[in-house]
């Protein structure tokens, strides 16, 4: 599938402060089309594994009619960030959009924000 | 108190309406601000002092304390990183810049995951802007292209396009007529005329399709080009060229998405090809309150707009190899000053890793993601509601935003220039 990435209402919100239970729900939503939830065999507010490369993160899966068919979109934040690639192709920026990811459906509860971080080496303030 | 005509430091609307409501020393409601700036104005979450990390957790230590460290850091890196930059005022850009060349650092700012690609491309072949009043006043046709609005720009719709009569346009809401292209459906398509849904990653294809049609050369077009109908082009390319004045936005969907530059290449060249028949204006939604202000203060000062590099003991300027996502990617830094902004929260994983075995510090009112990876940080005012600041729109326009209250928070210039003095000695570069 085709993972994009973007900016939400609640994740402005709450952006100011994302240590917050709010950001981290927000921005570990993925909003699939309900084609695409049927074929996974998966419901509104099941869960699903991410993978792009060696990086994976699980998701809390929303429905949404706005979204193309084979396509996923992540409120930008640091759920999406931990399976973006880092390749910029020379420009400077990375493809926060249009990212080639497997998707699976999970049983493994999704990370809070401060336990990725702990993943990548950080210490929960 | 109500403090009235203030400006938002949110997004680069830089909305100059707001009426905020303080009392004892705080926020207590904000009239006319959309919900994300409310929200900024109303967020409570403050960290109280510096805090430097432990082997076991947090220490509060002395402002003087946590200057002190930082301007050691920064002597001793052979490579420090200063990123951030967009959420604070041109005066510590300012210092910012100058504190890059005194240490032989590479400055950069949010900026290259934002519109670098833009400017990439303004640099190629030019940037036919305006200010949003002309849009407001004069705009019978808008382009809203990868971009939402209605999320990310709220009051964009209300202030400058959908819902403001302007002098020439009078009844804006049936007079105006707004296309937006999009991969899927959001709360501002729905107000569309026209909806350009568009398969992903077909923007340059559309873009190009546009173009042909528009200089005559339609029938190259084939019946349907990355999803969008022939049909449809040919509609959107009369609308824009019968248009007495079209404004064409666009965000992430076309700088984020593969072909980065080139896409918005494409689209300033769709826009000078209009601009044959009648006339036609660009302008990027640019994100941070001041991301763009950052842009200006650093080319006055270097030259160049962002990622400038000063090891050399010159600015050099290679978006790509000095941007930071890449400099950390590969590792390069020893140290990393952050300023105003959350790169752990806004870089891919393989970026924020090399965070973790390096000093940083940060300078940002409120723990954020990069805290986790902070030795040291320092909480500041925020500009534009307890730090005074000036601060650039997102047609160019540079406001001076006044604070609303003093919560006895030292501001971004002020420890930057602090840093400065320490690894001078005093004395004047």
């Amino acid at each position: 599938m085709i993972l994009n990435t973007g900016r939400t209402i609640p994740q402005g919100n709450s952006v100011e402060y994302k240590p917050s239970p709010e950001y981290g729900a927000e921005t570990s939503r993925a909003f699939l089309a309900p084609l695409d939830l049927m074929d996974l065999g998966i419901e509104d507010g099941d869960r699903i594994r991410v993978t792009c490369g060696d990086r994976s993160v699980v998701l809390t899966v929303s429905a949404g009619d706005h979204v193309p068919p084979g396509t996923l979109f992540v409120p930008y934040g640091a759920h999406a960030n931990h399976v973006v690639p880092a390749a910029t192709h020379g420009t400077g920026m990375p493809d926060f959009k249009g990212i080639s990811v497997d998707v699976e459906p999970a049983m493994d509860p999704v990370r809070s924000v401060w336990d990725l971080m702990e993943d990548l080496g950080g210490r929960r303030y | 108190m109500i403090v009235r005509d203030v400006i938002c430091p949110f997004c680069a609307c830089l909305c100059d309406d707001l009426d905020v409501h303080v009392e004892d020393g705080r926020v207590t409601g904000v009239d006319n601000a959309c919900d994300l700036g409310s929200h900024k104005f109303m967020t409570d979450h403050r960290m109280k002092g510096p805090v430097r990390r432990t082997a076991s957790g947090w220490e509060e230590i002395p402002l003087e304390e946590a200057i002190r460290e930082t301007a050691e850091l920064l002597e001793a890196a052979e490579r420090p990183l200063l990123y951030g930059w967009s959420g604070t005022c041109g005066e510590a850009q300012s210092a910012g810049v100058h504190l890059a060349e005194l240490v032989g650092g590479v400055i950069d700012a949010t900026t290259s995951v934002c519109h670098g690609p833009s400017i990439l491309a303004i640099q190629e072949v030019g940037h036919p802007g305006c200010t949003l009043g002309q849009v407001k006043n004069r705009a019978d046709v808008v382009v809203y292209w990868g971009c939402n609005p209605q999320h990310a720009h709220p009051r964009h719709l209300s202030r400058y396009t959908t819902y403001a009569d302007g002098f020439f346009v009078r009844n804006a809401f049936k007079e105006r007529k707004v296309i937006v292209a999009d991969i899927r459906g959001t709360d501002s398509t729905n107000l569309a005329d026209e909806f350009i849904r568009l398969q992903p990653g077909g923007d340059y294809a559309v873009l190009g399709a546009l173009r042909a049609i528009v200089r005559g050369k339609g029938d190259v077009v084939p019946p349907e080009v990355a999803g969008v109908s022939r049909e449809q082009l040919y509609r959107i390319a009369d609308l824009c060229k019968t248009a007495k004045y079209g404004a064409f936005f666009f965000g992430m969907g076309l700088t984020q998405t593969a072909g980065k530059y080139k896409n918005i290449r494409n689209a300033i060249e769709l826009v000078d090809e209009l601009s044959r028949h009648t006339k036609w204006t660009l302008t990027p939604m640019r994100g941070h309150f001041n991301v763009y202000g950052f842009n200006e203060v650093c080319t006055w000062m270097t030259g160049y707009p962002y990622a400038v590099d000063f090891a050399r003991g010159m600015a050099f300027y290679n978006p790509g190899e000095t941007t930071a996502v890449d400099i950390l990617a590969r590792k390069e830094c020893d140290m990393c000053l952050v300023v105003a902004s959350d790169p752990a929260a806004h870089f891919p994983a393989e970026a924020v890793e090399h965070l973790a075995s390096i000093p940083v510090v940060q300078l940002d009112p409120f723990p954020n993601l990069t805290t986790a990876f902070a030795r040291i940080q320092i909480p500041v005012a925020v500009s534009g509601i307890d730090a005074d600041g000036t601060a650039y729109r997102m047609d160019g326009v540079p406001l001076r935003l006044h604070r609303v209250l003093d919560r006895g928070y030292p501001d971004d210039a002020g420890i930057l220039l602090e840093i400065t003095r320490r690894i001078t000695g005093g004395g004047s570069r």
